[in-house]
Order: C-alpha cells, then structure tokens, then sequence
C-alpha cells in the first residue's frame, strides 16, 4: 500500500490522503475499483462504496480547497474522477460492463445474442409491452404490463445472480465465462429497460389521473 | 455605467456573499456570528425587486425597488423576470418575447438581444445590473464591506447554457464567483443547519418563474442530491398571468385586439393580478381591480380563493408530477419521505401546500421565510467555500443527462442525469472509415433518444488522426462536467504515439470573446453614459443661470458699466446657443456664464438670485 508523499500516512485511496486530507496527483486512466481502494470484484455491496465516496468526498472535495487555485483545480479532478467510478460501480449492470471491458472479454457489439430459453419470455413480454404502450391510462393492456413487474424484477435478480457465479472469481482474457456473462448481461439490459418503461408508464398513469 | 466599478476595487474582504437571483426578488445573505443572515441596510427590506426600468430620458437605468416604482407609471419601458430569457435561444421563449416591451433579435451566437434605446443588451447584462444592485444593497449592510466573491444560486433544473449566462453575468458584475448552486440545495443547506435533520428531505421550491424540486438524503452533514426534477418555465408569474386571463377576457369588448397584447398593458394587468394573489393567499376572496387612465378603462371584478384555484390547479398538478418524477429517480416511495421543505413565494398560496401535504401525506415544513431560505444557503455555503467550515458538505447533482450523437442521430449518453457533480467520465471512440483523419462530435444535453429532441452543446471535430484502416484508431472522449454543473469536453487519439487533444467550451451562449468584448463595451458605454449625463446636468445648471440672470438684469441694469453688461449679454447669448451633447463645450459655457455675472452678483443683494448665479440651484437655496 502506498504512502501519502505529504506526511507519510498509509493512503486508501490513490485521489488523496485522510490524514492530512489533500488530494494527490494521480492518472486519470486509473481503474474505478482501485480508486476506491478495492480489489476488483463483481460481488461489492452497493452500500460499501456509498461509504467510502462519502468518506473520500469529505477528504478531496473541491468545496474545501476554494482558497488555493491549484489544490482545489487537482481536488476537481480526482472528486470528478471519483463520482464518475461510482457511476461505473454502483449498478451492478455497468459494474459487469466495466469488469467484461477490463478482462479483454466481448464488447456489446461483438455478443448481441441473449440467452435462448430467454428470448421466449422476451418476445411473449414485448408484445404486452407493446400494448400496454399503445393502450390509454387505465385500460386492461395497462394493467397486464403493471402485473408484469414482480417477475421482471425476480427474473433480474436471477440473472444478476447467475453473473455473479461466471465473474467470481474473475475470469481470464479469453474465458467463455467472459461471452457467457456477456450474453446474461443483454438479458439484465432487456430488463432495466423493461423495468424503466414500466415506471415511466406508471408516471404517466398518474400523471393522467 | 456602474457595473463596472467594482472591477477596480481591491478589497480584501473576509467575507463571502450568498445572492439569490431570482425571477421576481432577489436577496443577499452573509455568514456572520456563526450564522447566516440576511443582508439588509437599515430598516429597509433586503429584498430587491429583479426589475430593470429605462427612463424614457435615456438616464441611467432604475433597477431594484426604484425600477418597479416606475412600473406602474411607465411599464412600456420596465423589464421583469428577465431570468427567464438566461442562456435561452429566441425560439424556446417567444413567449416571454410577448410581453417584453422592447424589440429583440437574435445574435449569430444564438443568444437574445434586447434592443433599448439604440443599444443592445444581452439578458446576461440586464442580470448584471440587477446583481450589482443587490451586492450594493448586501454591501449597506455590511458598513461598505465589499465582499466581492460570491455564491449565486440558480434553479437546479437550469441546463448549461444557462449557468453558463448566469456566470457570465457576474463576470459583468465585476463578481467572482465561488460557486454557483442549485436553488432547493441550498435551500436544505439552509434548513438541515437549522434543525439537524437526516433522513430523505424533498425540497419543493416554487419562485417567481421557475419549480424546481430536489430529493436529498442527509446524514453526519453530509448532503448528499440523489435526484432532481422540475421546469425552468413555471412559476408564480404563471399564478398572476391566469388572473389576467381574467382581466383580458374582461376588457375584450373595450380594448382592440392589439391593446389587449401591448406589453405596457400586459405589465400593468400583471401587478394588478400578483396584488390579488397575495391576498387570495390570506382572504377567501379578493378584489381584481385595474385602471388604464390615459384610455378611460377600468376593470373590477371580485375573485374568489375557490374560483383562483380552479385557475391554477393544473400548474400545480404539473409540479406534483414533477415530485412523483424526482421520487422514482431517487428510487423513493412518497412514504419513505421523512420532511418536505417549502421554498419560495409562491409556496405560500394555500392551494400550493395543500397539493403538497397529500402527495407526501405529511405536513411541510414552513418555519423559515420562504422567500429568504434559498440566500442563506448560499451564505452557508460561501461559508464552506472560503474556508470556513468542514462539518459540511454539499453534493450536488447534474440535473439533465449529457451526451454524444451516434450513428443515425441518435444519442449516447456519457453522464447520466443525477450523476454527483464534478464527475468526469471517459468513453472510446474508433473511426468508421479507412485513413480517416477526423471525427465530427456533437456534443447534446436532455433526455431524450434522439439528437434532435435534445438541446446542442458544442460541435466539434478531433482532427490530426494519423491514417490507419477503419476501426484501429483509439479515440478517449473526455466528459468533465465541473462543480459548477458546467461541462468541458476533451477528445485524445491514443492508439499510435502521436496524440491530438482539444478542449472545447460549450458553444451556446457567449464565448469567452465575446465576453471580454462586451466588458470592455460596457466600459466604453459607461463614459459615454456618463457624458450624457453631465451634459444634461449643465443644460438645466445653464438655463437655471440664465433665468435668474434675465430675470435679476432687467432691475439693475443702469446700475452695471457698459462693458460688464456688454460680457454678460454675450455670455447669456452663447450659453443661448448652447449645444445639446458636448459636455465639454457646455461646462465652457457655463464657467464663462457665471465669470461675467460675478459683478451682477455682488450687484445683487437677493441671495436668491446670487445663489443662482454662483452655479447652485435654485432649488438648493
């Protein structure tokens, strides 16, 4: 573990230090996980790096370094490249995204396929989908896609489990894990987006009232 | 002009300002005594009017309380809500356009102008003058303290290009600022010191023109924005203009068509509505009444708390939808709310709180002066800013989604809305065709899929790619977006050794250029301002002098020598002759006009007519 170049305390995170709280100098192309201070792995809790970016946050925040145009332009930096790995960490969907880039393993283009016994579901889905958005507010198609939504959100639990089994340990470069987790993660993207236009429905609904 | 002084002051203040600018009022607010305050000079109120008057003499501009004193008489030449026309292109507010009693045009810039007197003004320049008015105001408060670095706030729902026209315009104030924060956050800023709450707050803020509304979670100080929501065009002035539906359908058999529209006549019909409203919002029904003198016209007409309402219950209706929006981005039941803050003026309509209570099903808090909550935040965290606390911190969110055009116009979104500001991300890029040495980027702002639907940033190309075969070409697009919600782009080629790199500036709005330009106008308009001015001052000094000369001569004139009398008939003949703008050749005139009445002078025994001729006023007498 590195060591503050200020006052020689062990550092958390490479974006600064907690003991003499100032921002360090470091490479923007440096990995979300190690940021913060994590090894990299699918299975982090949400909860856990909530934590540390506040904990971080209160460290290198720019707001704290007003006074001093150098500090707080390096304090800008890393709180900016600090929010922007918790935007690639929190959601376990663009956590597998990151993980699947970082590991050499195929990009959405390449793999675009989703999981057979899925694609079933899918299809039989989209079409209540299709009419619930065609339908007005209040109406029986609305109703059968708002019925939809505990088995989206337990299909998407499952699916975000079995990932959690092809990207724990992680995979080489190379591995059909890599293509496999690739194809469950189209299966999760169906589904969020599902989910959301169900929520944007319900919005609409109660708009409409 | 006096925006400008402030650039030559270097004061070396501790101090640090919190200015709400806001649609109707605007407010200054220090830290003091381990508090924010709100400043106001002594028994006075600190609220400014956002109200720019030009009188029709062409003399300075009356802005503040004086500029909405003159509204009444003279609204064909007063400016409101001059908010609502920040960094908005002249087709987003043909609206506001209607009721602006100036002509307008649009600059090759995209940004409005507003045409007064034969001189442009950007709305980013009227906001000038409206900040320096309150700055000044803050500044009698402090004993003429002048803190010149200053927070200010805007809506939480104001896209780029208007924070951007909001920090221009304090360029133009002579003001550095700090920060610019989000209205509701700062109002929590406010209310979290207060109480030392945790839990989720939703901070429900309905100004003058603009609803904004914010989801926080706050815990150990830390204030963290997990969504916001809201529309930049909605606000109490929406409430006044239903009430002029009422006048306008009123006067529909009395007034043409054309009168009904006249800006002057909209303005007036406004204050007569905002004056029922306030008391709709304590009685059960109120007087709207309005006299147009110079055509003989009056309305009057009862309105009813329940009839009002009706009016406005689907502006409200759309805020609400706005909170159930906020919520579900936040990922929050209504219930999972633990306070529901109320902010802003138009908040204090009965109907408003009401909506309020039955969408979170508790009652919001009210304690704090609506109209004054949103000024201390951003004292507090001017506070925060110079230095002064670290038991705080603000994180704030980018409130529109910000991303790249792609194949077929559609757009891909590189930072997400809500994402915790600053935030930098980074995506890749490759080229489509062989030996490609450029990429075009279009650079959007919205939520929509399509390129079309969202507002443009910057449009940039990335030039310099070395020739290689489609698709090995490795190109970083780099999205910082700053504390300030305002973004930078870069884009680096990386894959051979060489690399490019350009910055680029969001292209709406004023350009740096053009920035210092208008600066350095504005400088120039300010002499120029106050030549005119002078040279008014000396013609009525010079017509005053020659009226108690005339008049005093005839009396004693067999008294004068011939050749005292022949030098001040010839300098009552020149100052005659006067010109109308040289202020040089005027004070000439007028030095040479009260030389040759000296002898008149002491002639004179009536202090009156001496006071006159040494070059007072009479009326200073």
């Amino acid at each position: 573990m590195a060591s503050c170049p200020h006052c020689g305390a062990e550092l958390e995170t490479p974006l600064g230090c907690g003991a003499c709280l100032s921002p360090l100098e470091v490479e923007t192309s440096v990995d979300p996980f190690v940021l913060f201070g994590l090894t990299p792995s699918f299975s982090i809790e949400g909860e856990e790096l909530r934590t540390r970016h506040l904990k971080y946050s209160r460290w290198i925040h720019p707001d704290y370094f007003a006074a001093d145009p150098e500090l707080r332009a390096l304090a800008e930096i890393n709180t900016g490249l600090l929010n922007g790995a918790l935007e690639s960490l929190e959601e376990p969907l663009r956590r597998a995204d990151h993980l699947l880039k970082v590991q050499g393993g195929p990009s959405e283009n390449e793999v675009k396929d989703m999981p057979q016994a899925f694609l079933m579901e899918v299809l039989e889905w989209s079409e209540i989908l299709d009419e619930a958005r065609a339908a007005e507010a209040g109406t029986p198609p609305r109703e059968a896609a708002f019925k939809l939504k505990p088995s989206l959100d337990e299909e998407r639990t499952a699916r975000i489990q079995t990932i959690t089994g092809l990207l724990e340990p992680l995979p080489n470069s190379g591995s059909e894990a890599l293509t496999t987790a690739r194809r469950e993660l189209n299966a999760v993207r169906y589904l969020d987006r599902a989910l959301r236009e169900l929520e944007s429905l319900r919005l609409a609904e109660a708009e409409a009232r | 002009m006096g925006y400008i002084e402030l650039n030559v002051l270097n004061n070396q203040s501790s101090l640090a300002m919190g200015i709400d600018l806001g649609t109707t009022n605007s407010l200054a607010a220090v830290w003091r005594d381990g508090r924010p305050v709100i400043l106001h000079p002594e028994g006075k109120s600190g609220s400014v009017p956002s109200v720019v008057h030009f009188p029709a003499d062409g003399s300075q501009p009356k802005v503040g309380r004086e500029g909405r004193d003159h509204a009444a008489a003279a609204p064909e030449r007063t400016l409101f809500s001059v908010k609502r026309l920040m960094g908005r292109p002249a087709a987003d507010v043909q609206g506001e356009l209607a009721r602006i009693p100036f002509p307008t045009s649009e600059g090759d810039d995209g940004v409005l102008r507003l045409n007064i007197d034969g001189r442009e003004f950007t709305p980013q320049e009227l906001s000038a003058l409206i900040l320096n008015r309150v700055h000044d105001h803050g500044c009698r408060a402090l004993n003429d303290e002048k803190p010149d670095r200053v927070v200010i706030t805007v809506p939480a729902y104001f896209d780029d290009a208007q924070r951007q026209a909001t920090r221009d315009a304090a360029r133009f104030a002579g003001l550095d600022v700090l920060r610019i924060v989000n209205e509701p956050t700062a109002a929590c800023l406010a209310y979290g010191l207060d109480q030392e709450k945790s839990g989720n707050v939703v901070v429900y803020d309905l100004g003058g023109g603009t609803f904004d509304v914010s989801v926080l979670s706050i815990a150990d100080g830390v204030f963290k924005v997990l969504s916001t929501a809201g529309d930049t065009h909605l606000g109490g002035d929406d409430f006044d203009d239903a009430l002029v539906g009422l006048i306008v359908e009123g006067l529909a058999g009395e007034l043409s068509e054309e009168e009904l529209k006249d800006p002057g006549f909209l303005t007036a019909a406004r204050l007569s509505a905002e004056r029922c409203k306030h008391a709709l919002s304590k009685d059960p029904q109120a007087e709207l009444h309005m006299v147009l003198a110079a055509r003989g016209v009056t309305f009057h007409r009862t309105v009813t708390r329940a009839e009002f309402e009706a009016l406005i219950e689907p502006l409200i209706e759309r805020t609400i939808d706005s909170c159930r929006r906020a919520l579900s981005d936040a990922g929050l039941a209504p219930d999972e709310v633990n306070e529901v803050v109320m902010v802003g003026g138009s908040t204090r309509v009965p109907a408003v709180n009401a909506a309020v209570e039955s969408f979170f099903g508790r009652i919001p808090h009210t304690e704090l002066n609506p109209d004054e909550v949103v000024a201390l935040g951003a004292a507090v965290q001017a506070h925060i800013l110079i230095g002064g606390s670290r038991d705080m911190l603000l994180l704030d969110v980018i409130p529109l989604s910000l991303g790249l055009e792609t194949v077929g116009g559609a757009v891909s979104k590189l930072v997400m809305r809500n994402s915790t500001i600053p935030c930098s991300v980074t995506e890749g890029f490759t080229t489509y065709a062989d030996n490609q040495t450029g990429i075009d980027f279009h650079v959007v702002q919205g939520e929509r899929e399509m390129v079309s639907d969202c507002r443009t940033l910057a449009k940039f190309q990335l030039k310099g790619i070395p020739p290689m075969p489609a698709g090995m070409a490795r190109v970083a697009v780099r999205f910082h977006v700053d504390a300030d919600g305002l973004l930078t782009v870069s884009a680096r080629e990386e894959s051979t050794g060489a690399s490019t790199r350009v910055e680029v500036e969001p292209m709406s709005g004023l350009s740096d250029e053009e920035v210092e330009r208008m600066l350095l106008s504005s400088v120039e308009h300010a002499e120029e301002d106050f030549a005119v001015r002078r040279a008014a001052d000396l013609i009525t000094e010079i017509g005053t002098m020659r009226t108690a000369t005339e008049r005093s001569l005839d009396g004693v004139r067999e008294h004068l020598d011939r050749e005292t009398l022949e030098d001040i008939e010839e300098a009552l003949k020149a100052a005659g002759e006067a010109p109308s703008a040289d202020a040089e050749r005027l004070q000439a005139l007028r030095d040479e006009l009260e030389r040759a009445t000296l002898p008149l002078a002491a002639l004179l025994m009536d202090d009156v007519a001496k006071a006159a001729l040494s070059g007072k006023r009479l009326e200073d007498v």
